[in-house]
């Protein structure tokens, strides 16, 4: 036994933390992902101090539908508004909801997951079940008839966090929605993990279930949290995105799918105004596309045998 | 065997009952009991016996469970979804069947150019992997698999109708023609917009499928006992890479659905999409939840036939 074990060491850890790294941002792709996103969360963290303050139909620096200019780099809208200012704003709404909807599902997910493949029996047998539901039918799909229903109870309130009621509902929909694939990965670790000796050894010195779950078998399943996290996002701006299009996105606090919305309302397409729904567009693409390439180099830095894409 | 279809048939079972247990708690959880919805959203159109007809219908004067429950069941079983709020009380199957037929002559359509398309150039760039047609397709479908498909449609209709003017971006049939040539090129731009998006999955999907079965052992020996590179590409590779391709697709019929109604929102397509919206808007939920406990059970059947095809295509499985 003793040889086996490795002894703690914080100089290891942090030599492996940096083979890591390296390993990581050798990718290409990694590396474009990873400077597209920190160029985005900088939008999303300071939109006042880059654009001013998100301006509406009243404070409209423009005229209206304005192609690109030295004064709007990309154009107006509809009403006179400033393209740029109004997709620098919509960052910040966009990447909240992505972004906090993720933290919901990777929770639900990795609960049901470890929870299911930890105590087995029927326990699986139900959340897999339950589980199944949520894999086969798209998050999208469910979204679509859970929020308004949703909104139309609870959507009229205070502002939380200088964010709407509304905004918080899309969060928590798409959060509740999109756990299934996490916990399918989940569980099949736990099953593995759960057989190992340092489980056992763990459980014959009296750890409890719970904290068996917590400090032995979590910290083990982060690699593939991490690698699935990264692709939740990405479909979780795509759920947001399209969900807003339709008309479930608050028009006081655009997200990239509202303005494309409005657009869409506002016959930009029909009218050529490439600039209007060209802008929002290209920030969910690269976006999304970031956290695709990011997910897909963290999978290849954890497990080189199962790359999907070079 | 027949205990595997029974395994797969109790779980489509097991699915639809819970979309229709979710139709059913959606229903209810909106303020108001339903009957008084279908009061304020309709007050014109609805005749107040329709009201009184759904209301005996569903059973709403008598307790939750069990009653309510299985009235519920047995309506929807006997295929009586309840009336529109916003199209004058009409019975929502009626209007879903309506619209059908223009989804899926959108939706077949483009499943058929992706899985021809996407299939072929995915199956090639892993066969060649490495490769400039690799490089270029496996990026491009990254990109196309990141981009919403109704963004990509309004783009469509930017280029091909409002600067070049060649296509229709608008609806189905040009007012006063009513020729399949002229549907065509109303089909044109909505069938490209929902492929791109098919054809970047399925590059994905089918490349890695390939590039895993050319490092399989079986290939070196095909190779030593000296077939050519289309023997091993026909005989032992295609089949081979076909098994998740053919899973995927017909998994992904839900998600190929879900594409399809934001891309019938940008065209105001006639589909099953455009009525979403028209629902969405008005907050029609009859309409809503007919429509979801329709894509409900296409996605079952979708599975259904997946693990059916899959059982005829892996002799392992039987």
């Amino acid at each position: 036994m003793s040889e086996s074990s490795v002894p703690y060491s914080t100089h290891r850890r942090v030599q492996a933390f940096k083979g890591f790294l390296r390993q990581f941002l050798g990718h290409g792709g990694a590396q474009l992902g990873f400077v597209c996103l920190v160029c985005f969360l900088v939008l999303a963290a300071v939109p006042n101090i880059l654009v001013g303050p998100l301006q509406t139909a009243v404070n409209a620096t423009g005229d209206f539908l304005v192609p690109p200019s030295g004064q709007h780099l990309l154009g107006t809208d509809e009403v006179g508004r400033d393209v740029l200012n109004l997709v620098v704003h919509g960052a910040r709404i966009s990447l909240t909801i992505a972004l906090l909807a993720t933290v919901i599902s990777l929770i639900v997910g990795a609960t049901v997951g470890m929870t299911a493949g930890y105590f087995g029996h029927w326990a699986d047998v139900w959340l897999m079940r339950l589980t199944d539901f949520f894999f086969v039918v798209p998050s999208f799909v469910l979204a679509l008839v859970i929020t308004p229903v949703v909104l139309e109870v609870m959507g009229r309130g205070r502002d939380i966090l200088g964010f709407r009621p509304s905004i918080f509902v899309i969060i928590v929909v798409i959060g509740l929605t999109s756990w299934a694939f996490v916990a399918r990965i989940v569980r099949s670790q736990t099953l593995s993990l759960k057989e190992r000796t340092f489980v056992d050894r763990a459980r014959v010195a009296g750890t409890s279930n719970l904290s068996i779950m917590l400090k032995h078998i979590l910290p083990n399943l982060v690699p593939q949290i991490a690698a699935n996290g990264a692709l939740v996002v990405a479909g979780a701006i795509y759920v947001e995105t399209s969900l807003s299009f339709l008309g479930l996105g608050d028009p006081l606090q655009p997200s990239w799918g509202t303005l494309l919305a409005l657009a869409q309302r506002a016959g930009a397409a029909s009218a050529g105004a490439w600039w209007y729904l060209g802008a929002p567009g290209i920030c969910v693409l690269m976006v999304s596309l970031s956290f695709v390439l990011i997910g897909n180099a963290l999978d290849d830095t954890f497990n080189p045998r199962r790359r999907v894409i070079p | 065997m027949s205990q595997h279809i029974g395994r797969i048939l109790f779980r489509a079972f097991v699915t639809l009952l819970m979309v229709t247990t979710l139709n059913f708690i959606l229903f209810r959880v909106i303020p108001g009991d339903p009957s008084a919805l279908l009061l304020s959203g309709a007050r014109i159109s609805v005749t107040p016996e329709q009201i009184e007809a759904q209301r005996q219908s569903w059973g709403l004067d008598r307790p939750l469970f069990p009653d309510q429950v299985v009235d519920y069941l047995s309506a929807t079983l006997r295929g009586d979804f309840g009336y529109s709020f916003k199209f004058r009380g009409r019975h929502v199957v009626d209007l879903i069947l309506e619209r059908l037929p223009a989804t899926i002559a959108l939706v077949g359509l483009a499943q058929l150019i992706a899985i021809v398309c996407g299939v072929m150039l995915g199956l090639y760039a892993g066969w060649r992997r490495g490769g400039a047609v690799d490089h270029v397709a496996t990026g491009a479908s990254l990109a196309l698999y990141s981009t919403p498909s109704f963004w990509v449609a309004m783009i469509l209709v930017v280029i091909f109708s409002t600067a070049l003017g060649w296509l229709p971006g608008y609806g189905a049939y040009s007012p006063g023609a009513n020729s399949l040539l002229d549907y065509l090129r109303h089909l044109a731009l909505p069938v490209t917009a929902v492929a791109l998006g098919l054809i970047g999955q399925y590059v994905v999907v089918a490349r890695a499928a390939m590039s895993d079965v050319v490092s399989e052992d079986y290939m070196v020996t095909a190779r030593a006992k000296g077939l050519t590179n289309g023997q091993m590409l026909m005989r032992h590779a295609f089949r081979n890479a076909m098994l998740p391709v053919v899973t995927l697709i017909t998994l992904n019929l839900g998600y190929v659905v879900a594409g399809a109604i934001t891309v019938e929102a940008v065209f105001a397509w006639p589909g099953v999409g455009g009525l979403t919206v028209e629902a969405l808007n008005a907050r029609d939920y009859p309409v809503l939840q007919g429509i979801f406990l329709l894509l409900g059970a296409s996605i079952v059947v979708a599975n259904l036939m997946a693990d059916l095809a899959y059982g005829l295509l892996d002799p392992r499985v039987r």
